[in-house]
């Protein structure tokens, strides 16, 4: 029935803006926990240099 | 990291159960018919912005008072959070008002407030990106932050009484809910301030990663 | 006090420097009426319902001109860092902007009676006879643009893109200045020219609470 089309149209749209601000932040902080991990490595190299 | 989890997995089941209740155990309203039930997701999706606001208010004030970088990272994930529910609450009104009314806007005094308060926080958040020392950052926008929130009032009140002012067929009427309808309101409701912190969440620890990263990036440099 | 004693120095600076150069004034007010012969096109300026738009698009034209107009009032502290000395000579950074937040009140003002009698010739309203009541609306409308205006130019100048950014910042909060003032103004240009102060207390409120805020948190924008 049309009215229910647009009942379900609604929450779809409203869980996917719900999902793709979720996604989005996810993927972020994926992103920057590898550089993270990255420059923690170059910190640590460039340490042992020092101390050498 | 469980927690997360267990939380995460709580949120999914809550709002699940909500969107049951509201398609088939709320009562079918008399004189809007189906459509009406677009109600459980689009009324408390604008409380629960509200509530994001004020969190991000609360953010802008204790950086202010405190400076710990924190509350600025709070500020802006309640309030990008704020904006995400509030863009729910624009588009599922239109979608409520075309097959109930045939209008797709009404200018309806709670939907035109919920357009102002939208474009009040997508400045602030425009704002944020246009300054790029962090601090300054900070502290610039929890004063707009501040500002803005206290404009709230101000805007429900006015634009409230401008339709009181210039009466317009009335179009998201919050009637007398039945009880069985109240009672499927405050799930959504619920479920809907339950997501809105696990957002929260997930966005500060974002800005906080992002935080940790820019402090390790100037203790490279300092070597 | 040592507030007022700053402040009044600081106005007669901002006021001095305006008045001298009449730049500010002379851009707005030629703004406003261009704003306001556009407008004009876009409905039928002759009919009835003009009096309907009329007092809206005047307050239109006036928030444009004020996210413009007060775009300079922090940036020209910028060059030569004047913004350090003004901060080394107050006892309260409030000084300052309770100062700068005057000025433009009154340069609001000045743009705004003067085509508030243009306005009254092109779209045959006497303006006269309601003149003292229209001053009262116009006050207090300027007074909330220019307290808020004036905050947000102290943010937008340590933005990029703060031409474009002043407006996104000011408009939006300013709705609860444009709808009571508009529609204070209606009621005035309406044969009882009846004084709303259902209105005027929205109006009243909103100077209020942001000269509130600016007094109370306006300081840290001033920070290095």
């Amino acid at each position: 029935m049309k009215n229910l089309d647009s009942v379900f149209a609604a929450y779809l749209i409203g869980w996917g803006i719900f999902f793709v601000f979720s996604l989005t932040v996810a993927k972020r902080a994926a992103s920057l926990k590898e550089e993270l991990a990255q420059l923690k490595e170059r910190l640590q190299d460039s340490r042992k240099e020092r101390s050498n | 990291m469980t927690r997360t989890v267990v939380y995460t997995l709580l949120v999914c089941v809550l709002m699940g159960v909500s969107a049951y209740a509201a398609f088939y155990v709320a009562p079918t309203e008399a004189t809007m018919g189906l459509v009406q039930r677009i109600f459980y997701l689009h009324a408390p999706s604008g409380m629960t912005s509200l509530a994001a606001f004020l969190v991000s208010f609360v953010g802008s004030v204790m950086f202010l008072l405190t400076r710990k970088p924190r509350w600025d990272w709070l500020a802006v994930s309640s309030a990008e959070v704020g904006v995400a529910f509030c863009t729910v609450v624009l588009l599922t009104g239109p979608i409520w008002a075309h097959p109930a009314w045939g209008v797709w806007w009404a200018w309806d005094a709670r939907l035109t407030s919920t357009l102002v308060l939208w474009l009040l926080y997508v400045a602030f958040l425009i704002l944020r990106t246009m300054i790029e020392d962090a601090d300054r950052r900070a502290v610039v926008s929890a004063f707009f932050g501040v500002f803005a929130f206290l404009d709230v009032p101000l805007v429900y009140g006015s634009i409230w009484w401008w339709r009181t002012q210039h009466p317009q067929p009335v179009v998201f009427t919050s009637a007398a809910l039945d009880p069985m309808m109240r009672k499927v309101f405050y799930l959504s409701w619920l479920s809907l301030m339950c997501l809105m912190a696990q957002l929260i969440r997930q966005r500060y620890e974002l800005e906080a990663s992002r935080e940790e990263l820019r402090a390790l990036e100037q203790e490279l440099e300092a070597r | 006090m040592k507030l007022l004693s700053d402040t009044t120095v600081l106005l007669q600076k901002e006021l001095q420097a305006e008045f001298r150069s009449h730049e500010l004034l002379t851009t707005a007010s030629i703004f406003i009426l261009i704003v306001i012969v556009l407008f004009s096109f876009t409905f039928d300026p002759t009919s009835a319902e003009s009096k309907q738009f009329g007092p809206g698009l005047l307050w239109l034209a006036f928030l444009f001109s004020a996210s413009l107009m007060l775009q300079p009032s922090f940036l020209k502290e910028r060059t030569n860092d004047t913004l350090s000395a003004l901060r080394l000579a107050v006892g309260d950074p409030f000084a300052i902007f309770l100062a700068k937040l005057c000025a433009n009140t009154v340069f609001l003002l000045i743009t705004q009676l003067l085509l508030l009698l243009v306005f009254g010739v092109f779209f045959n309203v006497s303006v006269l006879p309601i003149f003292p009541k229209l001053a009262l609306v116009f006050f207090l409308g300027s007074l909330g643009i220019s307290t808020t205006g004036t905050a947000l130019s102290a943010v937008s100048s340590q933005a990029r893109m703060r031409e474009v950014l002043l407006p996104i910042l000011l408009l939006p909060l300013l709705v609860p200045v444009l709808i009571p003032s508009a529609e204070a103004t209606r009621a005035l240009f309406e044969p009882e020219h009846a004084l709303r102060w259902d209105w005027l207390g929205i109006l009243i409120a909103f100077d209020v609470v942001f000269l509130t805020a600016l007094w109370l948190f306006g300081e840290y924008l001033l920070e290095e």
